[in-house]
């Protein structure tokens, strides 16, 4: 690594009369290359070859069992859009991360200005709601489907059973498993976007208040008029948390259900992972994983879009 | 109420909080409650009353998970999986942020256009090359190859890391520079201790997200040996199918370290999840 100690005259100094190498901007640039080469061979090793590859493999019938690949233009493409169980996946995924998405964003809001609130046993109730989204939804779900269980033995159903009623088939029927894992999935999440509500609220000027106060605005009109609008950055970032995160999910609905019944509570991810890695079907799973990808950044590009606009309409 | 004094009915609103939150928050808390309780249980006191306390507190489903079960061996495989794989994403993402400090020019502006891409690819997008490549380097069921799989994190780390670096004050790094450091010198003596809020903040919410990553051990990972902790409760599920007090017991054990990491960093979960909140 060169070294500038050669030179030490300050930055804006003359360098005439030296070789443009032995310069301190070669041996900036120089260094700070080599700080970036890790970064760079990461990004090369672990997404750029992978990414051409899951592209490539798209267009192919590569089977891995097969030695000879053979281009099929967008077949796999088709076949998507044709497989029903494909197509149910891609139902419940979207369904989930837009189900999961409005109803944990307006629960949260409420459960974060109540928290922001002084009442007793505060800081319990606080930890309490963010610790449910800290576990490894994977395990949260395996509990869940104990507590669910379709059976007479499961926990919800033993009590239903024991007030005189009859037991559901929670997990066992394809609207109600679909809604359960939702559900749970809300559950988890509220309390951690509350949280992340809750350092958005504690950022609002108290004035604002005070002066609404003055005003004799009602609690409702405070909420309305001040909470809201302040609240939009935060609401901003923790939709796009909950939308993203919800088209990728796997570890929930495979912990509860395994993607049952049938495919009912399937996923896209669970779908990638079966067909492009345990069926070895490459260019199926592969094509499946370039439609996720598109539109996941489609996503990304409309959230930056929707972000700068509304921080223009209130900035 | 509107007979009532103002601070009478302050006290009030008070205490239908209380009452309101914390009746909500024990609602919520029940199946923490369902998963300790039933760990003390046996199948047939569990079948008969899931919510109800033990008719006689036992401890063997703890005695017997820890005799058939590598769970020792599960949790260092989980804690060197983790602890590795933070240890380079910190080191590479902190380097990378530091050499786009260093220096503005089409170069690293380059870079940065890269590695912004890169953060939106989802991880979906890349995972079956992933599993060939390391297929044919024999790196499928290796704690190696899962590790080297989490480097692709550095690039979220790199974000996080940088976004702090650059409201630093440069006349320090500049002061060291005429006093004769090296560039690397300047990184790890000064700019990396300036940096400890965020480095530990991305600390915390990398280990969290790493310990709890379900996705890529159970893509990635096969032999009972090799197995995270989250992974060996996963399975312990099939294993279990019919005892059920035993699979509690394991998601207790599993569930007891993410518990204190919780107590103990709280505050920096979250920082990490403000500023983490620009994940894509």
């Amino acid at each position: 690594m060169p070294s500038q100690a050669r030179e030490p005259k300050s930055r804006h100094s003359s360098t005439e009369g030296t070789p443009w190498f032995k310069t301190r901007g070669f041996a900036e640039s120089a260094s700070s290359t080599g700080f970036l080469v890790p970064i760079l061979a990461v990004f090369i090793v672990l997404t750029l070859i992978p990414l051409i590859q899951t592209v490539y493999y798209s267009f192919t019938d590569y089977t891995g069992l097969n030695p000879n690949v053979n281009f099929v233009g967008l077949a796999n493409y088709n076949k998507v859009f044709t497989d029903p169980s494909l197509l149910v996946g891609l139902g419940f995924t979207v369904l989930f991360a837009v189900a999961t998405t409005l109803i944990t964003t307006v629960l949260a809001i409420p459960l974060a200005v109540l928290l922001n609130t002084k009442f007793y046993g505060r800081s319990f109730a606080r930890s309490l709601f963010f610790f449910l989204g800290v576990p490894s939804l994977i395990v949260l779900g395996m509990v869940w489907s104990f507590i669910l269980s379709p059976l007479k033995t499961g926990a919800v159903n033993t009590v239903l059973v024991n007030l005189g009623l009859d037991s559901v088939p929670w997990l066992s029927d394809s609207t109600l498993a679909r809604v359960c894992v939702i559900f749970v999935a809300i559950w988890a999440a509220v309390g951690w976007h509350a949280t992340l509500y809750l350092a958005y609220l504690q950022a609002i000027p108290a004035d604002l208040y005070e002066q609404a106060a003055v005003d004799g605005a009602t609690g409702l009109q405070k909420f309305v008029h001040i909470t809201l609008p302040q609240l939009i950055p935060g609401i901003v970032v923790s939709t796009f948390l909950l939308i993203t995160n919800g088209l990728k999910v796997y570890d929930l609905p495979f912990g509860m259900t395994k993607g049952g019944p049938g495919y009912s509570t399937n996923t896209i991810t669970q779908a990638i992972i079966v067909h492009g890695i345990s069926q070895s079907q490459y260019g199926l799973g592969s094509a499946l994983a370039v439609l996720f990808t598109l539109s996941c950044l489609i996503i990304v590009l409309g959230q930056t879009l929707i972000t700068s606009a509304l921080s223009r309409r209130f900035a | 109420m509107n007979g009532l004094k103002p601070s009478t009915r302050a006290k009030i609103g008070v205490w239908v909080r209380t009452v309101l939150v914390n009746l909500v928050a024990i609602v919520m808390a029940i199946p923490l409650y369902y998963i300790i309780i039933n760990s003390f249980k046996s199948s047939m006191d569990m079948a008969v009353s899931p919510f109800g306390l033990p008719g006689e507190w036992s401890f063997d489903n703890y005695v017997d998970a820890f005799a058939n079960l590598p769970i020792a061996r599960s949790f260092l495989n989980s804690i060197i999986v983790t602890g590795v794989a933070v240890f380079f994403q910190l080191f590479i993402g902190s380097l990378a942020a530091y050499g786009m400090i260093l220096r503005k020019s089409w170069f690293t502006a380059g870079v940065g256009a890269v590695l912004m891409i890169a953060f939106c690819i989802p991880l979906q997008a890349t995972l079956i090359p992933q599993y060939r490549i390391e297929a044919s380097l024999g790196l499928v069921n290796t704690l190696q190859g899962l590790i080297l799989l989490y480097l692709v994190n550095s690039i979220f780390c790199y974000f996080l890391i940088v976004g702090y670096m650059r409201k630093l004050p440069m006349e320090v790094i500049e002061a060291a520079r005429i006093d004769g450091a090296g560039p690397f010198r300047i990184y790890y003596t000064i700019v990396l201790p300036m940096c400890t809020p965020i480095l530990a903040t991305v600390v915390v919410f990398q280990t969290l997200s790493t310990w709890n990553d379900f996705l890529q051990p159970n893509v990635f990972l096969s032999s009972t040996d090799n197995r995270t902790i989250i992974l060996q409760v996963f399975n312990s599920m099939s294993q279990f199918t019919t005892n059920w007090p035993a699979f509690m017991t394991i998601t207790v054990i599993a569930l007891v370290p993410v518990f204190i990491f919780f107590i103990f960093c709280q505050k920096w979960i979250v920082s990490g999840l403000v500023a983490g909140s620009v994940k894509g």
